[in-house]
């Protein structure tokens, strides 16, 4: 299990090592000149040159890139153009809040997910057991935005039962009460289309399970119903996990969204400001976090995975 | 001797086809879930295409003297939005961009990524490992980041937009084509066609597309509702379709700055695009049924 | 032919095992109150036949009522073994299903069956649970398919073995687990129980699901298709095993199978189904020797032996109805019977007794003595051969193995 482990976590780091080059390369190909807007109208090529020597563009690319890394690696961060302040205190405290917001989105999703998907497969004859499975279909197709808005609109805006933004009462206060109340609809938004994706992966996953032999097998022996259904569930869960390395995408980039709607202060919030003004290091430090983030999620993932399911640790 | 009934649930005798997995009963009737849908996007399309004539208004008709009405306003049945202008009329308009936004980045990351996938599946191993690699790490980012990352790089506007979901789209349709590949590489049909001497090119069009076709459809039909959401998140972020013009994601994304005034309009392009969704996805079912598909990478 | 019961463990365990026929305090997994009363149904249990009676199974779907198996009736004596043979369809996997009551509600299952003096369709499904398993055993035919892939070998046959309480905590549990395992011939027995399903071979699988089976002694095991899934040589093992544990346990034996070898090795009795019922049914040496049925004979004749000459395979020809059709009037196999008159289109034949303790359902050739010696043995070159010689038995009564 641990040399599971181990080998997983060696994958990563290519793969890490292409996340990086890929938001480098990314951030290089922005059309126009980041030096001329620098160094401001009028200046002088002098200036400008000499700027450009400072912040090491006119080295070769590959060079660049190398020391971009190496900066990454040492917490440097950059500056924030917009905000004349060092990125990474900002970043962090920022991804922490989305990752609390995508956990909870991912709560929503999976204990959802499954009571839908089980209800959906274990009612299947009757018209409950549809309804919840057309509910399903629905939820699949549910923009993370949208539905931020209908929640919104319906249940902050025009009749305040929720928060309508913000991740603690004003001033920061409220404690965990009140961010388990700022977190109710944000969560629900981030975390419905997946939860449609869980239900329906896991429905068949269910209804594929109890089909087995390996469930006839079980009743011959004389077990009971209980220790049946526990032994199927066990079985459908390295589908959810499956999933859940898929999700895991929807949950964090669905956060983004969500957090401008919600004005929840996380990396979505970060990375809609820094669009607007322009601030590069910021959308290359979110995505570059945003990134490494899943890459690491995914790590987890599948050692869940393998944990659950022995026939995966090969 | 009278034989009085077959059970229903004998399994259909497979009826050796060219592709070798046809059935031997086709579906004589379309379901449901393939019409309706089907039609809801069909008169979409045409209302995008026909807009001049369909929408009561030009998207940009109206003074700001008339802004934020409430829907059910005379003259007005959706409201208008802050600049006054009809919100209807540019729901109507407005569904040429959003809906290029999911038709076009599906087709060009169709074609490429298929492309890449027969490769992959059907080349030599260190071509097949080369290009999952490459695709592996774009894999490797949420496709919503890449996106934004994407989009924000090359700058807003709707080509901007597009090429960004094309290249998000293509790792995970090359995916989909390559594992399809791979299962029916080493089908019966395929060694016959091969033993036969015929050459590539025409293996891959004549035996191979036609059985990875169907997966390939349904799967790339809920794409474009992927994309089209997508496509509105990008607005929503600035990105994708600048203001004035009338584009879905826009639109929320100005209705929604007026929240607290009137909540309701912001709701309209929200809803539309929600629809929109469901009504690929459901398509996207209703032709996995209609066509058979049964293939673990389309659930 | 019996030769002494050994004293193992298990057998010291299941028959001079004072706990069992008696209340006990129910395990912590069930209320105590329905397996007293199991048990108390089982204390009567003599070494017990199971007997079948009238067995018709129907499956009921949206569309259609399916009969499966009908007027099917066999008896499987204590310590002796019952071949169920028959082809794919032909009903006898879902005879033995039934049997054990594993269909669900969308199945309907008449007749009745006994094993011993116990009713087995008039328990409750909870009662039920209490003989599957442990009174009465089932071994699958799949064998990668029946074993929780994501649970250890050992931890399984031991969740049967304290299920059924007859070890109470996990460690005795675990300990007859490796027993058991080392009972069914399995090398190191410790490592394999540490194992998953898939880290092991097929024929392992197998008897790991044969320990399972035979876990609390049962007084009959029903094995189903045990052989089909593996190789030759395997096979030659597995039915080894069963003839041992039969002689050491005293349990009986009903095994459905469509090889004809493998009932020529191990049946003491043979009931051959064809489209659902019952054709014929008698002395494991007579059937498969001196059939008294054409389906049989042709069964019989579809098997290469080294006697056979070279292109003298006879396949039956025509195909049998598909799984559940119905056939309304006539013998079923008419169509496809060299021997067929005007008669046996218009009446299903009944079971008739053509010999001591054998049955079989055709009045054309059963019924004759030279229709009999007509269809004697492998039918070759041609529906009828007239005395060739009978494949390796020389002997109509005598032991099959």
């Amino acid at each position: 299990m641990s040399r599971f482990v181990l080998r997983r976590l060696l994958i990563a780091v290519p793969t890490l090592i292409g996340v990086t080059i890929v938001v480098f390369i990314t951030i290089k190909i922005i059309p126009g000149d980041p030096i001329a807007s620098l160094a401001g109208i009028g200046s002088t090529a002098a200036t400008r040159a000499a700027l450009t020597h400072r912040l090491g563009l006119d080295q070769p690319w590959p060079v660049q890139y190398f020391d971009w890394l190496k900066s990454i690696l040492t917490g440097d961060f950059g500056m924030s153009i917009s905000r004349q302040s060092p990125v990474r205190p900002l970043v962090l405290s920022a991804l922490w809040n989305t990752l609390i917001l995508a956990f909870a989105g991912g709560v929503v999703a999976f204990v959802g997910g499954t009571v839908l998907g089980a209800w959906s497969a274990l009612r299947r004859r009757h018209v409950d057991g549809k309804i919840a499975g057309g509910a399903s279909v629905v939820a699949v197709a549910a923009p993370q935005y949208s539905v931020a808005l209908l929640l919104l609109v319906v249940l902050a805006v025009n009749n305040p039962i929720f928060p309508s933004g913000g991740m603690y009462d004003s001033g920061g206060g409220g404690g965990f009460p009140a961010l388990l109340d700022h977190l109710v609809l944000p969560a629900i938004a981030v975390g419905l289309a997946p939860m449609g994706v869980v239900a329906r992966i896991f429905r068949s996953s269910l209804l594929d399970v109890m089909d087995q032999e390996f469930v006839t097998s079980l009743r011959s022996r004389g077990l009971g119903r209980s220790a049946v259904l526990r032994h199927a569930f066990h079985n459908t869960l390295p589908s959810l996990f499956t999933v859940a390395g898929l999700q895991i995408g929807f949950l964090l980039g669905g956060a983004i969204f969500v957090e401008i709607l919600f004005t929840w202060p996380g990396l979505g919030q970060l990375i809609f400001q820094a669009i607007s003004s322009r601030d590069y290091p910021m959308i290359e430090a979110c995505s570059l976090v945003l990134a490494v983030a899943f890459v690491l999620l995914n790590v987890v993932i599948d050692t869940g995975h393998a944990l659950v399911d022995p026939r995966v640790r090969r | 001797m009278s034989v009085v009934e077959l059970p229903a649930s004998l399994p259909d005798l497979p009826v050796p086809g060219i592709g070798g997995t046809a059935r031997a009963t086709h579906r004589r009737h379309i379901p449901l879930t393939v019409i309706i849908p089907g039609t809801f996007i069909l008169l979409l399309i045409l209302a995008a295409i026909f807009a001049p004539v369909v929408a009561p208004y030009g998207p940009t008709a109206g003074s700001i003297a008339n802004r934020l009405q409430p829907i059910g306003s005379p003259g007005h049945l959706l409201g208008t939005d802050e600049q006054g202008w009809d919100i209807l009329s540019r729901l109507i308009w407005g569904a040429r961009p959003s809906l290029l936004e999911g038709i076009v980045p599906v087709v060009v990351a169709g074609v490429i990524g298929t492309f890449l996938g027969v490769v992959a599946a059907l080349a030599g191993r260190r071509t097949h490992t080369l290009i999952m690699r490459c695709l592996d790490v774009l894999y490797s980012f949420p496709a919503v980041l890449l996106a934004i990352a994407l989009a924000a790089a090359l700058g807003a506007g709707v080509v901007n937009a597009i090429v960004a979901l094309s290249i998000v789209l293509i790792a995970p349709i090359a995916r989909v084509a390559e594992t399809e590949v791979a299962r029916i590489r080493s089908a019966d049909f395929m060694e016959a066609a091969r033993a036969s001497g015929a050459s590539w090119p025409s293996i891959v069009v004549r035996q191979v597309l036609p059985n990875i076709g169907p997966v390939l459809l349904v799967y790339c039909t809920a794409m474009v509702g992927l994309a089209i959401v997508f496509a509105g998140g990008l607005s929503l972020l600035g990105l994708g379709v600048p203001p004035p013009a009338a584009e879905w994601g826009s639109m929320l994304s100005t209705l929604d700055q007026d929240l607290y005034t009137q909540p309701v309009l912001a709701l309209i392009p929200a809803i539309m695009i929600f629809v929109t969704s469901i009504a690929f996805n459901v398509l996207g079912d209703g032709l996995r049924d209609l066509l058979d598909v049964r293939s673990e990478t389309v659930s | 032919m019996t030769a002494p019961l050994m004293t193992t463990p298990l057998m010291a365990a299941t028959v001079t095992d004072p706990r069992l026929g008696q209340d006990r305090p129910g395990g912590p997994l069930h209320p105590g109150f329905v397996r007293r009363r199991a048990s108390r149904s089982t204390r009567g249990i003599a070494p017990g036949a199971l007997r079948v009676q009238d067995l018709a199974v129907t499956f009921r779907s949206k569309r259609a009522a399916v009969r499966a198996v009908r007027e099917v009736s066999f008896t499987v004596e204590p310590g002796r073994t019952l071949v169920l043979l028959g082809e794919s369809g032909s009903g006898k996997s879902v005879s033995a299903r039934a049997t054990l009551r594993l269909y669900g509600d969308r199945v309907d299952v008449e007749g009745s069956a006994t094993l011993a003096d116990l009713d087995l369709f008039g328990l409750s499904e909870a009662e039920m649970r209490a003989v599957r398993g442990k009174s009465l055993g089932f071994v699958p035919q799949d064998a990668g398919g029946s074993l929780d892939p994501l649970r250890r070998i050992g931890a399984q046959v031991a969740e049967v073995v304290r299920w059924h309480g007859v070890e109470r905590t996990r460690r005795a549990a675990r300990d007859r687990a490796v027993d058991l395992l080392a009972q069914v011939g399995i090398p190191d027995p410790g490592r394999v129980a540490r194992a998953y399903p898939h880290e092991l071979s097929g024929g392992m699988r197998q008897r790991a699901l044969i320990a399972i089976a035979i876990s609390c002694g049962p007084r009959v095991l029903i094995a189903d298709e045990p052989t089909t899934a593996l190789d030759v040589t395997i096979q030659a093992q597995v039915l080894e095993l069963f003839a041992r544990l039969q002689d050491e346990l005293g349990m009986g034996l009903l095994m459905v199978t469509h090889d004809v070898g493998v009932a020529e090795q191990v049946a003491d009795r043979v009931a051959v189904m064809y489209a659902g019922r019952l054709v014929e049914e008698g002395p494991g040496a007579v059937v498969l020797s001196q059939p008294a049925h054409p389906y049989t004979a042709g069964l019989l004749g579809a098997v290469p032996t080294p006697e056979t000459p070279r292109g003298g395979l006879q396949a039956i020809a025509g195909q049998p109805p598909p799984a559940g059709a119905v056939v309304a009037d006539g013998c079923a196999f008419a169509d496809r019977c060299a021997f067929a008159v005007e008669a046996c289109r218009r009446e299903s034949p009944p079971l008739a007794e053509v010999g001591p303790g054998h049955r079989a359902a055709c009045p054309v050739v059963g019924g004759s003595v030279v229709g009999r010696a007509v269809v004697g043995g492998p039918a070759v070159g041609g529906p009828v051969a007239v005395g060739q010689p009978v494949r390796g038995v020389s002997h109509p009564e005598g032991p099959a193995s």
